[in-house]
């Protein structure tokens, strides 16, 4: 052990670091200026009341006390988010995984097909489509119209009745699923065709196949868009801002709108940075959870376990 | 080469600028040195329009005055201004309104012009005592007050005739409303004739709480003023009824009409008879309708107690961070002031405070039949117009948004309005006795 120290010491000299250090430079600079600078800020944020206008008084526990035991609104919130993301990433998943496996074919038109079906994540968490969104499912918009047509006539539409306005905006969210379904697909090219020609030979049924080889390949990769898609879903912020600004009934307000709302529109910076917080604790849980499950059901072609 | 001495110069006037604030802000302006100031409004494009149009003015007869206008929509107005004033950089001169301007006062991240109104720059001998102290907090004049308004129901006299309605006049009660809209809407075939949304904001339901002769805030402002819910759940009620029965739109419908603006609502275009705004409200519509009708909101049936006040329409702040203060104090007396710039204003923004350009206007003989209408409203108003309550709350924004939470949950009929009541109050008194 100790002859390797030496070693190594004899090989690199401190100034052989200046290098490393300038070449990692712009990444660290950001980090720390762009993240850690920020992050500490706003933790210290929390543990204080400060309306961004006046010098921030320390307060000590206050503002997650209050949020736990006071406000109603934030436990609305959380109980949209969590319904938000619990329905969305499941579906948008399996929405992704179909058009994914359809897409694997050799098909002369493949790569026409798989921008059309990626575009709508480019643009879909856009303030525009938003705005196309509320015309189409507001009131007086599209849908509204056609029913009324039909003879159907609604007193309010799907965005304004607080019952189905959520499903609106998660139906957009399924919408999105274009990036999970890249990676979906270049996990399917990954798959040896070994496998698929030993199955055919030993006379396994599509669906079969589907369920034995495909998915357990795919294992990897749908863990990875698990935990990529439930992170960005707890972030929903834009559709909700712009389509219903979280109504009607704060049915739709989801749990960065409301923090969002806390800070700029209620001047209550130190809470809603509390806000932010407990909200990167609730993500840390569902990933570790999510890590911890993983023996279970993820297979690693490479690995030992 | 030229390019890096460019920068570095830039650069270098930025950096001086900011460090040596305190002596800048003692030298006065005559000395003709170059001053950009920095200023913000909301408004429609119209007020854009003309406001640059005014600030141009201005610089051609101040040369060493130059300005960088930020004009914005109502809609995240003040979002953006919280942020940059945190950050140290809200404009020199900044538009502002009643809902926030103590919070800001309060944070003294605005000056006090007391300073320049008793060196001169500022005049306000003018200005009526009463509608002035509106911009003073905690012994600061935390904002000049620019314009006086006055709740109004507007009305399209074409939907009224079409109905064979009567023209309402300032007597006409609440119950008077409700069968108004009824005939409409039996005669003219015009549901949602009464295009209100009694949740927009809480002056609305301010005016009926005054006019049955209670207050909404107590004068500590820590609780609500009202004692018995009863006042509350009949507003929500009244209203409920009037959703139920498509005189008055629902929130989801009410929602849409908003996108239109205002000068695309249903009032100007015919659709509607009634709307709530302020007294330029025909004024902002004239170009696309010139027969709206402004009128008092209607009485209570059972009271008489005088439910109006005259409010500060909106005031100009200059930042306690702002460099050249005395420059932006002389704009904003020029603004109030002068009878060249008031001339391009032509009330847009309001009716104006000073006296004598009231008179001015009246006499110039330029005002269109809207602003003569919304001139004469002040004075058929003060008949029905109580004590100016004292500025809004901290934390207005948060009831204004707790009152359309709980009165929705009753139009969509998930809560009695005596719930709803409740409910307001609890929140309400929770939130005012934390932050005030």
């Amino acid at each position: 052990m100790k002859g390797h120290k030496n070693l190594i010491g004899k090989l690199y000299k401190p100034r052989d670091n200046v290098v490393g250090y300038l070449m990692l430079a712009p990444w660290l600079i950001g980090f720390l200026f762009m993240w850690l600078a920020p992050a500490v800020t706003s933790m210290y944020y929390s543990f204080t009341d400060f309306n961004l206008l006046n010098t921030p008084k320390l307060i000590g526990f206050d503002n997650y006390i209050r949020i736990f035991t006071t406000d109603k609104t934030f436990i609305q919130a959380l109980k949209v988010t969590f319904i938000y993301v619990l329905v969305l990433v499941p579906l948008r998943l399996a929405f992704a995984l179909f058009i994914a496996v359809l897409l694997n074919k050799k098909h002369r038109c493949l790569g026409l097909y798989r921008t059309f079906y990626y575009i709508p994540s480019i643009i879909g968490g856009s303030i525009a489509v938003s705005v196309v969104w509320k015309q189409i499912f507001g009131n007086k918009g599209v849908i509204m119209s056609l029913l009324e047509v039909f003879g159907i006539h609604q007193q309010t539409s799907l965005l304004g009745n607080p019952k189905t306005a959520l499903s609106v905006i998660i139906i957009m969210g399924i919408w999105q699923f274009g990036s999970s379904m890249l990676i979906f697909l270049s996990a399917l090219k990954q798959i040896p065709g070994s496998l698929y020609e030993s199955a055919m030979v030993d006379g396994a049924k599509p669906a079969k196949i589907f369920f034995r080889i495909t998915m357990p390949m795919l294992t990897p990769m749908i863990f990875f868009n698990l935990i990529l898609q439930i992170i960005n879903g707890f972030r929903v912020f834009t559709e909700s801002y712009i389509i219903t600004n979280g109504g009607p009934l704060d049915s739709t307000l989801s749990y960065v709108l409301y923090l969002y709302r806390r800070a700029f529109t209620y001047f209550d910076m130190g809470y809603s940075c509390a806000m932010a917080w407990i909200l990167v604790a609730i993500i840390a849980v569902f990933t570790v959870i999510l890590f911890k499950t993983q023996k279970s059901w993820v297979y690693y072609e490479s690995g030992e376990n | 080469m030229a390019f890096s001495t460019v920068g570095c110069d830039s650069a270098n006037a930025e950096s001086s600028s900011e460090s040596g604030s305190a002596s800048l802000a003692d030298s006065s302006s005559g000395d003709g040195e170059p001053v950009t100031l920095k200023i913000t409004w909301w408004g429609s494009q119209s007020r854009h329009d003309y406001t640059q149009k005014l600030l141009d003015l201005y610089t051609e007869t101040h040369p060493n005055i130059k300005f960088e206008a930020s004009p914005a929509g109502w809609d995240g107005y003040f979002d953006k201004l919280s942020t940059q004033t945190a950050s140290g950089s809200m404009p020199d001169i900044v538009q502002m309104d009643y809902l926030y301007i103590t919070t800001y006062a309060q944070n003294n991240s605005i000056a006090d012009l007391k300073p320049f109104i008793n060196d001169g720059t500022l005049d306000v001998s003018s200005v009526g005592a009463n509608i002035l102290n509106t911009g003073e907090i905690n012994g600061k004049m935390a904002g000049m007050v620019l314009t006086t308004s006055l709740l109004a129901f507007g009305y399209n006299p074409d939907v009224l005739t079409k109905a064979g309605v009567n023209m309402p006049t300032s007597e006409w009660t609440w119950d008077d409303y409700i069968s108004m809209n009824k005939t409409i809407k039996e005669k003219a075939g015009i549901a949602d004739s009464a295009s209100i949304d009694p949740l927009y904001d809480t002056n609305l339901f301010n005016y009926w709480v005054r006019q049955h002769g209670e207050k909404l805030f107590s004068d500590d402002n820590k609780s609500l003023g009202y004692q018995d819910d009863k006042l509350c759940a009949d507003y929500l009620k009244m209203w409920k009824d009037l959703m139920d029965t498509d005189i008055v739109p629902n929130p989801d419908e009410f929602a849409q009409i908003q996108t239109l603006g205002l000068e695309a609502g249903p009032v100007v275009t015919g659709d509607a008879a009634f709307v709530q705004n302020w007294n330029n409200y025909a004024t902002l519509v004239a170009k696309s309708n010139d027969k709206i009708k402004i009128v008092t909101p209607p009485m209570a049936t059972d009271s008489d107690a005088k439910g109006l006040w005259l409010k500060p329409g909106m005031f100009f702040s200059v930042a306690e961070t702002s460099e050249h203060k005395k420059e932006a104090a002389e704009f904003i007396n020029w603004f109030v002031n002068s009878e060249e710039a008031n001339d391009i204003i032509m009330a847009e923004r309001g009716t104006p405070v000073s006296s004598k350009i009231r008179e001015h206007m009246v006499s110039s003989g330029k005002m269109t039949q809207q602003q003569k209408d919304m001139f004469q409203y002040v004075n058929e108003a003060a008949k029905l117009c109580g004590e100016t309550p004292p500025p809004d709350p901290i934390g207005m924004s948060e009831v204004n948004k707790v009152f359309k939470d709980v009165g929705s949950s009753v139009f969509y009929g998930q809560a009695t309005p005596e719930e709803a009541a409740a409910s307001f109050r609890e929140q309400t008194n929770a939130m005012l006795a934390r932050s005030n």
